[in-house]
């Protein structure tokens, strides 16, 4: 029987406690992009605590992940959220950045590293790299391509994890635009960039989070499933981190399932599920870099339904 | 205090020389982070190295997009021929990249590229211990964290004085090829990557769309920013070359040569200017800072019509490779 890891990422202990988590293996605890995210488990570290027990006794791991971006002025607090994550058991540090690599692989070398989407691997050369330092695993960046990224686990032998639903990263910021608009409006940060903003002109969307910009699309991957799971990806990540409870319980029940089937054989997708996915999308479903086009793409049968639904409604 | 200037091509390598650039550099075509019309074949590459060195500066090349693993050792050949040719040193950005051709060129000058969006002093004490000897300041960190980084010591730093100030860090941001990615492979087998400012250089510059925000489906703002912004430093270049930082470096390969001459005369004679004087804190900036006016609205102009040139670019179908 083949085992699976389906993960994803929670930014605080509110969140966390509304998730059903029945579907996932794993959760990656703290939000990448911003100090101020409400109640950010990375700023929390009682929270991030209590988050890392709560995870493990549902019987899941659970991984700490750190800023995508941090300057000088945030390396104390990852410094104590490294420490924190180490004291309470974490499985995994997740990191994007190289100075934050250097700083768990030499000061808590018993902790697994995980290569984050924005520490940019490209390269096998540079998977190398990272994997003399610590690395146990590496979401690639979201620019390469499936044959990249195959050539790159082979090579190096690292397993990769795979962003197979969400919304992917495209960018992160040190200001939050945001801030020079809230004054005009009812909520104001940090409760602000979990409404669901989203910057548009004409046919283009993007998902704003503030300092983060995401895909405005989900990406989708339900129907390649089988393929990735051939070409031996174990580790697959539905990127949640600004989206509602239902959305990462509903999308998680889609792909378990979907896993369940492609481990004994059927690679049907059935279209319940599809009429699901259709359901938590805002703008349409894309494959992200993963077929070596544009990132907004769809390749696949639900090519007409990927098309642009802007919220709903087509 | 090194004055480093752009050459997009032959003409404008000669240029800057003259107008007192302490160093240059170029793009090899299909490898940095500039679309191929501003990069130099390999033949004008060996030909810039003549006309630098012939003007009594140092030539720097760039290789530093993020290219695929399978073109690594197309690129330990080209950098065999330019360290051959007598470069004065490399700008790259992938860590694997820097890593092998550290290994195999271990007397060559590696400056971490921009891309490389090193924040940190523990970034840079990662990239000190795989080969890098000069990194670029990200243009977002302030004259204090630059204070902190020259405290340690052990890394050149770079900084950028004329530039673009990114929405989001360099090097991190993938917005332009998520709405259009074209593969186009050059006459020697390089993937182009157009759209990609990582990959293969071009940049659609999509942040600087005028977007509308939605709240759901409620518009909430009919017009908002992800400022961008070209940027000259001037009040903070005493203070900078009173730090000590290693290279002050201006960008600009797309522009037209007089421009790009006349932004590196400007620097030129403002450092010199200063170091003859220095330290003056009464140091007078009111005149140069007219100067610096006219050649920014000279930029301006150039850059607004380029921005728009890219991004009715970026809306062109991609016509799909077979």
């Amino acid at each position: 029987m083949q085992t699976f890891e389906l993960n994803t990422t929670i930014s605080n202990l509110r969140s966390l406690r509304e998730t059903d988590l029945s579907q996932y293996d794993a959760v990656y605890l703290g939000n990448i992009y911003c100090r101020t995210f409400q109640e950010n488990f990375l700023e929390r570290l009682d929270d991030l605590s209590e988050g890392i027990a709560q995870v493990k006794d549902r019987g899941l791991r659970a991984y700490v992940t750190t800023y995508a971006a941090p300057r000088n002025d945030a390396l104390p607090k990852v410094q104590k959220a490294l420490e924190t994550a180490a004291n309470v058991g974490a499985d995994a540090i997740e990191v994007h950045n190289m100075g934050v690599l250097l700083m768990v692989h030499e000061q808590f070398p018993g902790l697994p590293v995980h290569i984050g989407g924005f520490a940019n691997v490209y390269t096998d050369a540079g998977a190398a790299v990272l994997k003399e330092h610590g690395a146990a695993r590496f979401t690639p960046n979201y620019e390469i391509s499936l044959d990249e990224i195959k050539a790159i686990a082979h090579s190096v032998s690292l397993p990769a994890e795979i962003l197979v639903h969400g919304k992917m990263p495209l960018g992160v910021s040190d200001s939050c635009f945001l801030l020079e608009y809230e004054s005009q409006w009812d909520e104001k940060c940090p409760a602000v960039c979990q409404k669901d903003l989203f910057l548009r002109q004409r046919d283009w969307a993007m998902r704003s989070v503030g300092r983060g910009v995401l895909s405005g699309k989900d990406v989708c991957m339900l129907e390649h499933l089988p393929a990735l799971v051939a070409d031996g990806y174990r580790m697959f990540r539905i990127e949640a981190a600004y989206e509602t409870p239902a959305y990462r319980f509903n999308l998680a029940r889609i792909y378990r399932s979907a896993l369940e089937r492609v481990a004994q054989g059927d690679n049907t997708v059935d279209e319940l599920a599809w009429h699901t996915v259709r359901q938590h999308t805002a703008v349409g479903l894309c494959n992200g870099f993963y077929f070596g086009r544009t990132g907004g793409e769809y390749v696949g049968s639900q090519g007409a339904a990927a098309e642009v639904c802007w919220l709903g409604t087509r | 205090m090194e004055l480093l200037a752009p050459a997009g091509n032959l003409e404008m390598a000669k240029a800057v020389v003259e107008n007192g650039a302490n160093a240059v550099y170029v793009g090899a075509r299909g490898w940095s982070r500039r679309r191929d019309a501003y990069e130099l074949s390999d033949e004008q590459l060996h030909e810039a190295v003549a006309i630098v060195h012939g003007g009594g500066a140092k030539l720097r090349v760039a290789i530093n997009t993020n290219m695929q693993s399978s073109e690594i050792p197309a690129l330990l050949d080209k950098m065999e021929k330019f360290v051959g040719w007598g470069v004065d040193g490399a700008i790259m950005t992938d860590v694997g990249a820097i890593a092998q051709v550290h290994r195999c060129f271990p007397q060559l000058v590696i400056h971490a590229s921009i891309g490389a969006n090193i924040l940190n002093n523990e970034d840079v004490k990662f990239y000190r211990a795989i080969g890098v000897s000069q990194v670029v300041a990200d243009t977002k960190l302030t004259l204090r964290e630059l204070v902190a980084r020259k405290a340690d010591g052990y890394v050149g730093i770079e900084v950028l004085i004329h530039a673009n100030k990114c929405y989001t860090y360099l090097g991190k941001c993938w917005m332009s090829p998520y709405h259009r990615l074209e593969r186009t492979t050059d006459g020697l087998g390089k993937d182009l990557f157009r759209g990609s400012p990582n990959r293969g250089g071009l940049d659609y510059r999509i942040c600087l769309e005028q977007w509308e925000l939605y709240a759901g489906k409620l518009l909430l703002e009919p017009r908002v920013a992800l400022k961008n912004e070209a940027f000259f430093y001037l009040d903070d270049i005493p203070s900078l070359i009173d730090l000590g930082v290693h290279c002050l470096k201006i960008q600009g390969r797309e522009y037209p040569v007089p421009l790009v001459a006349r932004i590196v005369r400007f620097y030129r004679q403002l450092i010199d200017a200063y170091v003859a004087k220095r330290p003056d804190p009464a140091f007078d900036l009111r005149p140069w800072r007219l100067q610096l006016e006219a050649i920014q609205a000279e930029r301006d102009a150039k850059r607004t019509n380029m921005t728009q040139v890219l991004l009715n670019e970026a809306r062109q179908p991609v016509p799909h490779r077979a």
